[in-house]
């Protein structure tokens, strides 16, 4: 007599081929153990399967895995959460890391413009001249936390500005106060190198081939518009040149042609796109883009690297563009 | 003292003018909702702002096919805030299989499921109920689907056809966004409903502004 196994949340059964329970050999009751013993397929055939699972309720009672179905049902909750976790657990991956670290590097962007500003306006009381004259951010804060009061200034470009300044004079508790917000603001520059570092270690880790083609910068930020590389390696390669300008796509399909499509998104800021005449922009834009979407798709597939290969051919067919006449 | 009004809607009370659910497991929130305690019985405000069920009640549904101890497919259940007043309302006899494509609500699902017990994590693609055919045991008495997809109709159509029981209920919340940007709403509404015309008898449909902007509301009842 044949008799079939069926895998299901509380146990084995054996059951014959008129779907009578031969045995039951139960799971343990703890969901944790349950989910890994789970993995295995049932190999009884799909009729069999689905009678034991729509009575699963009863034989559970029956065989005193479960006193009542509130029970029942509680474990049956349990052991899926536990198998969720396992997915959950096997389907992240690092290109994850690359989505938050890119997107804390632009919050940090953002977060430091406005210190620096607040920060201008702030020591611009006591030494207004330095405004004008220091048009880097960052060497503007190092400049303060440097040297703090405007008589201690030692630097060429200031040195004629500091004896007839108009700005007011600040005491010690006024210069020490400006002098650890200036120091703060440092720290957050050293926190970006930190990031766009790793992130650039990331990016050649999970995204070699597509990572040489686009830059670091606009890697990062497609894969995060994208949503991680899997997606971004499905997409085609139309998409990928208009991410990151679906304001202007929308305005533009809304509008039904009365205003222009968009011809790239954050791909613009590619120095071959910047450095190339308006009028072949968008033929260079559609060409990088179906690059950029072969390269995802290698980084994603078969992760062989052919970044410099791609890279050459790439410029060769830009020279190509470039030389054609209108 | 607060008064607690029944509503024609099965396990939906109205308290202070607010439409609630008695709260399955006491003392607990599920998204920041108030609590309201009346005669040792605690209920939990259903705000018509987060759940799509609630705005249509609010703008008039006729009635709302959830009920003790009945079997629910959710697709696209995402942080259980909806399905956890389902839980309420259909009691620790019923069972929720909640489908969720992405990971990231699952860090809050999971917790609420865990302490409910009568919600079913799933995580897995909606279009695919092949994958997840082995955790649903039995035929469900409801099919909701909540999810931003274009293809919307048809995955409700595919997991009706698997799950359903005959006489079965489906809720569907139609995003005209999602479907096609385009369109007027209303045009993509009267596509959709069409072709949920040829497989269900509709029941009931609302529109759920301005909860939900763009977003119709709609009961049917399965052919099958």
């Amino acid at each position: 007599m044949a008799s079939y196994q069926v895998r299901t949340f509380i146990g084995i059964f054996f059951v014959d081929e008129n779907k009578k329970i031969i045995s039951f050999k139960p799971f343990p009751k703890d969901p944790k153990e349950v989910a890994p013993l789970l993995n295995e397929k049932s190999e009884a055939p799909a009729e069999i399967e689905k009678f034991v699972k729509e009575n699963l309720l009863k034989y559970a009672i029956e065989y005193k895995f479960v006193k009542n179905q509130i029970e029942f049902n509680q474990f049956l909750t349990k052991v899926n959460s536990e198998l969720t976790k396992q997915k959950i657990k096997e389907s992240a991956s690092r290109d994850n890391l690359i989505i938050h670290v890119n997107n804390a590097v632009e919050e940090l962007d953002r977060s430091i413009n406005i210190f620096v500003e607040r920060l201008r306006e702030w020591y611009s009381l006591h030494f207004p001249e330095m405004d004008r004259v220091i048009e880097n951010h960052e060497m503007y804060v190092e400049l303060i936390g440097k040297f703090g009061d405007r008589e201690n200034f030692n630097d060429n470009r200031l040195n004629q500005f500091k004896e007839k300044s108009s700005g007011m004079e600040f005491n010690k508790e006024d210069i020490e106060t400006v002098k650890l917000f200036s120091s703060d603001i440092s720290k957050l520059y050293e926190l970006r190198k930190e990031f766009t570092n790793y992130l650039s270690k990331l990016l050649k880790e999970i995204a070699p081939n597509f990572s040489v083609l686009a830059g670091d910068v606009i890697a990062a930020k497609l894969i995060a518009k994208a949503g991680g590389l899997e997606r971004l390696s499905r997409m085609p390669s139309s998409t990928i040149q208009l991410l990151g300008s679906e304001k202007a796509l929308f305005r533009f399909l809304k509008s039904r042609g009365r205003s222009k499509s968009p011809k790239y998104g954050l791909i613009y800021n590619h120095p071959l796109i910047q450095n190339s005449p308006s009028d072949k922009q968008g033929k260079i834009a559609r060409l990088l883009a179906s690059k950029l979407s072969i390269a995802a798709r290698i980084d994603y597939y078969s992760k062989e690297y052919r970044g410099d290969q791609m890279k050459k051919e790439l410029e060769a067919k830009v020279k190509g563009i470039l030389s054609l006449k209108k | 003292m607060p008064e607690v009004k029944k509503t024609k809607f099965y396990g939906v009370f109205k308290i202070k003018g607010k439409i609630s659910t008695i709260n399955l497991v006491p003392n607990q929130k599920v998204y920041g909702e108030e609590l309201i305690k009346e005669k040792s019985v605690e209920y939990r405000v259903w705000d018509f702002w987060r759940s799509k069920p609630a705005a249509a009640i609010k703008n008039g549904l006729k009635g709302l096919p959830i009920e003790d101890g009945i079997k629910v497919l959710y697709l696209g259940i995402a942080n259980g805030t909806t399905a956890s007043h389902f839980s309420d309302i259909i009691g620790k006899n019923g069972l929720i299989y909640g489908v969720e494509i992405s990971d990231r609500p699952f860090r809050e699902l999971i917790p609420t499921a865990e302490k409910r017990g009568n919600v079913i994590p799933i995580l897995a693609n909606a279009r695919k109920p092949e994958d997840y055919e082995n955790v649903v045991l039995s035929k469900v008495d409801v099919v909701y689907e909540d999810v931003a997809s274009d293809d919307q109709v048809q995955i409700m159509i595919r997991n009706c056809e698997k799950f359903l029981k005959p006489d079965g209920f489906a809720i569907i919340v139609i995003k005209s966004q999602s479907i096609d940007v385009t369109k007027h709403p209303r045009q993509v509404y009267k596509e959709c409903l069409q072709e949920l015309e040829k497989y269900f008898e509709i029941i009931d449909k609302v529109e759920l502004d301005p909860y939900e902007k763009f977003h119709l509301f709609v009961v049917m009842r399965w052919k099958g």
